[in-house]
């Protein structure tokens, strides 16, 4: 095994950071920010790059980049305080996802932005590897119910890094409210381990919600769904999440309403509230319910995106206004051959195509909006080495993009160009 | 409060500074009369005044960039004013600064239901926000209880709760995108209408930033559906611990209610006797818990927080039973400042954040502190997210208390940060909170922090000696100074 797919979580560690040298290449795996900040002061002295990895399921999110030397993130783990009743999870970044969730399910919470899990879409992660609530953070990356609860970005409270120049710094706090200094919280969320290596995190959780059931609801178009999604929305009945599926994708979904279409709105909450509202829902939209059970099941596959992982196609992530995407996904060629599903009221757009010409149309498509961004989440071939991966930043916000980095990392030492170029 | 330095070679230079200025933006939108400017010499934070060195209000985006790209080029500072309604000074002058005013950007831009956003300008007021989309049952959740007159631009540089934060987040929560001009005159769009991007959320930063990275222009902010209904319990408690533990409970048991506040004993009496609220005089602890959304969700959840709060040993329950008693239960609470300054000449409000199960502790600590200093205290939290405002009482005509009260509020949130908790909850640092950023950061994490101001802002030009600590501090420690029950603005709701 070459030391670049090594990437793992180490079992045993002692005082100082294993180091692993194969070839030129040293694998540093540390297990505490002082470790991290010796690697880089090392790296940095030699005038070299490292790559920043925890459990390693999302190093194919992102630029090509290559790297001198690794830092294995993955030993500083576990979960250092969970007071459910205060809403607060404070953790070690690489903790693994499954021990996240399960200290969650114990006390009945959530992370409410309902994170993936994307390792089946991204693969080429070892078997059984769960992703670390650090990469999540440092990926941003949210489920279905970022549409009414918010991002990865929205709950994390604080933390404790090192920066590029190998300097321990901490922001933020362990308590929900807090305005004191800026908050840097934000910018780690979906810094792609650019700015700082993370070790301690404080999280907020939620209360999960007692039971959830979904309605279907059909429309003869894209854009009807979408409006129909709106009038949803625009009433009292409190939906959560809401995807629209094509016809061919909700019939192997076992979700078909007959029509070119279907609209999956989720409720959720306490049993009284969830059946009431479907009720009043229902006789709004003469939709059909689908049981929890179901419910659960379906949504769980929309939120890792797995009605277009079987199939060896590349995977655009865009999203967009909600009242914009009918417009998007009409502009696209149907010599594409797409294959498509729709999250967050139509704000949210998974599109698979085996075509190269896909990622150029999206970028063109998405630069006639007033905002929105495209995004290759998984590269099946050689796409990464033909588009930029991420939307492109225009002149000014690439200035700004370049002296922020350099305000954490001058040198580009931590995942130097993973981002964006220069970045 | 040591202000920066200020430089006598801009000062020396303000007739040629306003003459060029007037050909930048409309002659009339620039004031520069000692008489006119002292209607922005303050902000809330009124026990700090400064005049400016001009006000300048454009009227246009391209106004505010081509006034910041002079003064960037000309090494002129700027301070950026919303409505200046901030309690921690983050308004507040320098005498070689030019005040910008955002209050001509006062229009709505654009209301979009489809998208459930509405996109307006910076000087437009919260409430108004809600107002423009109340009549289809949309509302803007974030609701500082300044609201009438705060500026949603100012919601944004001082990332703005409200008491309903709980439930619905924080301005960072509830913004999708925003207008940015830098200090450069660079026009940047951040976020939109679209909710992910893959760039740095550098619209997660400006937000809070009290002004110090680049001037808002427009917002983009996300609206609600108005829950169907709402309905308050309140509940009194003759320990102050045990309301605490209620509050835990209700959590606990996976209820996130949209408004849970706390009183004490000093502090229900005294909006009692201004309000009439009907508040249990004799409780020493009084909480007012908030549900909302459907009805039968209501109902059902109102009947397990009221067994939680009676397990938990309240001595008192009611349950509203109509949106006026609703209204009743928070009429108490939402008078309960200008009630403290009714029953003492001055108060100091505080401003601290502490993990919630801390709260006996801290109880504990502001009695002693209050029999060590020989001053009264009176509590207002909102309970649910841990946010005090401790209320100081003292007399400045009594020589030497101002200084005790002062003393007072430090080693308050001093206890705050040892307890694990912060500075500031939701008022800001500003000028008031700036000498102890030490005791919750240390000098690495500033460092950074200035850093990532340096990316932005590489001449310090813009809102100098606000939230960073300088090299010589002065003692005075952060509070808001109110004398005589006169707060700043008169006729804002504080609570």
């Amino acid at each position: 095994m070459s030391i670049r797919e090594s990437c793992r979580i180490p079992t045993c560690r002692g005082s100082r950071a294993v180091v692993v040298r194969a070839g030129d290449m040293t694998e540093y795996q540390i297990d505490n920010l002082g470790q991290a900040a010796e690697a880089i002061r090392q790296v940095t002295a030699d005038g070299q790059r490292l790559e920043l990895c925890g459990a390693g399921t999302k190093r194919h999110l992102g630029r090509i980049a290559s790297y001198d030397h690794l830092l294995d993130a993955g030993g500083m783990s576990g979960i250092i305080d969970y007071q459910p009743e205060e809403l607060v999870l404070t953790l070690r970044a690489g903790t693994p996802m499954n021990v996240v969730e399960d200290a969650l399910a114990g006390a009945r919470q959530m992370l409410a932005f309902e994170p993936p899990s994307m390792t089946r879409i991204l693969g080429e992660a070892q078997a059984g590897v769960r992703g670390t609530i650090g990469g999540l953070i440092a990926t941003n990356i949210s489920g279905p119910r970022r549409l009414t609860a918010g991002a990865a970005r929205d709950y994390l409270l604080g933390f404790e890094a090192v920066s590029g120049r190998a300097e321990p710094f901490k922001a933020g706090g362990k308590v929900m409210k807090n305005v004191t200094g800026y908050d840097l919280s934000k910018l780690m969320c979906g810094s792609f381990g650019t700015l700082g290596v993370m070790d301690e995190i404080t999280i907020k959780t939620l209360p999960a919600p007692e039971t959830s059931c979904s309605l279907l609801v059909g429309a003869d178009d894209f854009a009807g769904a979408v409006a129909l999604i709106a009038r949803v929305f625009a009433s009292p009945h409190e939906p959560g999440a809401s995807a629209i599926l094509p016809a061919a994708i909700a019939a192997e979904e076992g979700v078909d309403s007959g029509s070119p279409f279907t609209a999956v709105i989720r409720l959720e909450g306490i049993e009284a509230s969830v059946r009431d509202r479907l009720g009043h829902l229902q006789e709004m939209t003469g939709g059909d319910a689908l049981a929890e059970a179901a419910s659960v099941s379906l949504w769980q596959r929309i939120r890792d995106v797995q009605p277009l992982a079987e199939k060896p196609l590349d995977i655009w992530k865009v999203s967009c206004a909600p009242a914009d995407a009918a417009k998007l996904l009409d502009s696209l060629d149907p010599r594409l051959n797409i294959r498509m599903i729709a999250d967050w009221a139509g704000g949210l757009l998974w599109i698979a195509s085996s075509k190269a010409q896909l990622g150029p149309a999206l970028r063109k498509a998405v630069q006639e909006l007033d905002s929105g961004f495209a995004m290759l989440f998984r590269d099946v071939g050689v796409t990464r080495e033909k588009i930029e991966p991420l939307q492109p930043l225009s002149g000014g916000m690439y200035e700004l993009h370049k002296r922020v980095k350099a305000s954490f990392d001058p040198l580009g030492v931590l995942n130097y160009e993973r981002m964006h170029q220069g970045i | 409060m040591l202000m920066p330095e200020p430089d006598q070679g801009v000062i020396d230079r303000r007739d040629e500074i306003c003459r060029t200025l007037r050909q930048l933006v409309p002659a009339d939108c620039v004031i520069d009369s000692r008489e006119s400017m002292r209607a922005y010499d303050a902000d809330g934070l009124s026990a700090y005044r400064q005049l400016p060195l001009a006000v300048v209000l454009p009227e246009t985006v391209e106004q505010i960039a081509a006034v910041m790209k002079w003064c960037h080029q000309q090494g002129i500072k700027i301070v950026p004013r919303g409505a200046g309604t901030s309690l921690s000074g983050g308004a507040l002058p320098l005498a070689d600064a030019v005040l910008l005013g955002l209050g001509k950007f006062n229009r709505i831009l654009e209301i979009d239901y489809d998208n459930r956003c509405v996109v307006a300008q910076p000087g437009v007021t919260n409430l108004a926000i809600t107002k423009a989309v109340e009549a289809d049952g949309f509302y803007y959740a974030p609701d500082p209880s300044s609201q009438i007159a705060c500026s949603v631009g100012g919601n944004v540089a001082e990332n703005s709760g409200g008491v309903h934060c709980l439930k619905y987040g924080l301005t960072t929560n509830n913004l999708l995108g925003i207008e940015l001009v830098t200090i450069e005159g660079e026009i940047l769009r951040l976020g939109g209408k679209h909710l992910d991007a893959g760039d740095y959320d550098l619209m997660g930063v400006m937000t809070g930033s009290e002004g110090l990275l680049g001037v808002v222009s427009e917002v983009t902010l996300r609206i609600l559906q108005k829950p169907a209904t709402a309905r308050a319990l309140l509940v009194g408690f003759e320990d102050t611990g045990d309301a605490g533990t209620a509050v835990g409970d209700i959590i606990a048991a996976g209820i996130i209610p949209a408004g849970m506040e706390m009183m004490d004993g000093l502090a229900i009496q005294a909006a009692e006797d201004f309000a009439n609220a009907g508040y249990p005089r004799e409780a020493s602890a009084l909480l007012i818990i908030e549900l909302d959304g459907p009805e039968v969700e209501v109902d059902a959840l109102i009947e397990r927080v009221e067994a939680i709060v009676r397990k938990a040993g309240a001595s008192s329950v009611r349950v509203s039973q109509s949106e006026e008693e609703r209204n009743l239960f928070w009429a108490g609470r939402k008078s309960a400042f200008p009630a403290v300054g009714r029953i003492s000449p001055d108060y100091l409000c505080m401003d601290g954040t502490i993990p919630r199960r801390r709260l006996p502790d801290m109880m504990r600590r502001m009695a002693s502190l209050s029999q060590q200093y020989g001053l009264r205290v009176a509590n207002v939290f909102h309970a649910g997210d841990g946010n005090l405002h401790p209320l100081i009482l003292f007399d400045a005509n009594q020589p030497g208390e101002l200084e005790r009260a002062e003393e007072f509020g430090a080693d308050i949130l001093r206890s705050c940060v040892e307890m694990g908790g912060v500075l500031t909850g939701e008022h800001g640092v500003g000028v008031e909170k700036r000498d102890l950023m030490t005791i919750q950061f240390t000098e690495d994490d500033l460092k950074q922090q200035q850093r990532l101001k340096c990316a932005f802002d590489p001449g310090h030009l813009l809102n100098p000696g606000k939230m960073f600590p300088q090299l010589h501090r002065c003692a005075e420690l952060g509070r808001l100074h109110v004398h005589k029950g006169k707060l700043p603005h008169p006729d804002l709701p504080r609570f």
